[in-house]
């Protein structure tokens, strides 16, 4: 049996994050959850998870500094995708300036998300 | 006692002002007392409700899961979602309650679409917690009235749009507002509709947010802006000009055009900013005839459209300006001479002996 892939969610809506997490581990995936941008780095360098799904405005870090933090830091290529808001395009620009893989803004609709990661960790 | 009688002793002999100093202390200091003591209560209240709110948020959260993972494909209440139904519903008829379900449901409408967002508002529908905000739109208080409308906005019911237009002219711009947002988030430019009706003034930052939300719909929009553009409200006449330059409703230059002798100013203003960023050159004879019975304001921005669209015909009307007392309409009209006509600008340059027009002149050959 083939071990279950890691994904980090940085998401500080604890209700959205249950509820991707359910999705997702539906789907076979491990989905472990930070609600700031500090917890979400100490769970990607304890982890190397496949891939990073976060949010941009959290408390601590943000999610363009946790995209640095992963390119440059880390010299991660692990994928990355975004959750932005309406009126977020200039910061969504700013995250694939940074390295960022993919956005959806939100609202957010789990079975285009559980399709995006499929396809990205296939 | 002994030291009780000598300070009763002491108060007696005195100066009556040291006896109100005395007095008021003491007063303050009871005072002082009292407002700590009500602080604490106060504190630990809003804790206890804190951690209240805390526990229903789980629970709630929780019911909210489960109900949205037991629904089928067709999208039909299941027996264990009517369970989940039944159970909230008994939840609702506390207004405390019913406060902590609603911003549980909404933490995760505002985040999620598809089929669950349509769940979670089924859900809202089938809890009777829709009842309780249509309920708010006949209450008396206008505060209530607007939180019942935010709240439809927000779970998206478009089912109630005749009762909510109605308050389009409430005499609070609080409720006027909710009515618009309401209106515009869900029927997206349909929902501009309200426009026709609205009586009272569309403030500036109403129509920010409008725009904001219409932003979000996409720049390729069809709808008719005419109507508002010959509206008898102000307001609305300058939203529907923004409208038309931000959705470029070139279909509409034939009442921007007589929006050019509209007697406000400001909109007269405005609509001179359109026809400039459309490069409406028909619009030009009107401003000529206009130029000298307008304020200088308004003068300025025929100038500012005169740059875009000049032409050899208007030496003339540009001559006569070359000599404006304003400095930038005098700056452009020199602009322009030089451009349509070097000759004419330099036997001007000679004859005119004021020093600002020369130094107008030198910049404008030095740049």
């Amino acid at each position: 049996m083939s071990e279950m892939k890691n994904i980090v969610l940085a998401e500080d809506n604890s209700l959205l994050s249950l509820l991707l997490k359910l999705r997702l581990e539906k789907e076979g995936y491990k989905l472990l959850i930070a609600e700031d941008g500090k917890k979400a780095v100490e769970l990607i360098e304890q982890h190397q998870p496949e891939l990073i799904l976060t949010d941009i405005m959290m408390p601590f870090i943000s999610g363009l500094e946790l995209i640095s933090h992963v390119r440059n830091k880390l010299d991660s290529k692990t994928p990355i995708i975004v959750f932005s808001s309406a009126g977020q395009e200039e910061i969504v620009l700013k995250a694939f300036n940074l390295g960022a893989t993919d956005f959806m803004s939100k609202p957010i609709s789990p079975n285009e998300l559980v399709t995006r990661i499929k396809r990205m960790l296939k | 006692m002994n030291a009780y009688h000598s300070f009763l002793d002491y108060l007696e002999e005195t100066p009556t002002i040291i006896q109100v100093v005395w007095f008021s202390s003491v007063i303050f200091l009871l005072l002082i007392l009292v407002l700590v003591l009500y602080l604490k209560y106060l504190r630990s209240h809003l804790r206890q409700n804190e951690r209240i709110e805390s526990v229903y948020n789980k629970k709630f959260e929780s019911n909210l899961i489960t109900y949205l993972y037991s629904g089928n494909e067709d999208e039909e209440i299941t027996a264990e979602q009517l369970l989940i139904i039944n159970r909230l519903k008994k939840n609702t008829a506390d207004p405390f309650k019913r406060k902590v379900l609603i911003s549980t449901l909404l933490k995760l409408r505002n985040e999620i679409s598809g089929e669950m967002a349509r769940s979670i508002q089924n859900l809202y529908i089938q809890t009777g917690l829709l009842n309780y905000a249509i309920a708010k739109l006949k209450s008396k208080n206008w505060e209530l009235i607007a939180k019942g409308i935010n709240e439809l906005t927000q779970f998206h019911i478009k089912e109630v749009h005749d009762e909510i237009i109605q308050f389009i002219n409430h005499p609070k711009n609080e409720v006027r507002k909710e009515v618009q947002l309401y209106s515009v988030n869900l029927f997206n430019f349909k929902g501009l509709s309200f426009l026709n009706i609205i009586e009272t003034k569309l403030s500036e930052w109403d129509q920010i947010q409008l725009l904001e939300v219409l932003q979000k719909f996409g720049e390729q929009q069809t709808f008719d802006v005419k109507p508002w553009l010959q509206s008898s409200n102000d307001s609305v006449i300058s939203f529907a000009l923004k409208l038309t330059e931000i959705y470029n409703q070139f279909d509409a230059i034939e009442e921007l055009i007589a929006l050019l002798n509209y007697p406000d100013e400001k909109i007269r203003i405005e609509a001179i900013q359109v026809l400039n960023y459309f490069t409406i050159v028909e619009a030009k004879s009107i401003l000529k005839d206009n130029f000298h019975s307008v304020r200088e304001i308004e003068q300025i921005a025929v100038f500012k459209m005169m740059a875009n669209v000049y032409e050899l015909e208007d030496e003339n009307f540009i001559l006569e300006n070359i000599v404006h007392p304003n400095f930038e309409i005098k700056l452009r009209a020199l602009k322009i001479l030089k451009d349509i006509n070097i000759e004419n600008f330099n036997i001007n340059k000679q004859i005119v002996t004021n020093t600002e027009f020369h130094k107008i002149v030198n910049f404008i050959e030095t740049n």
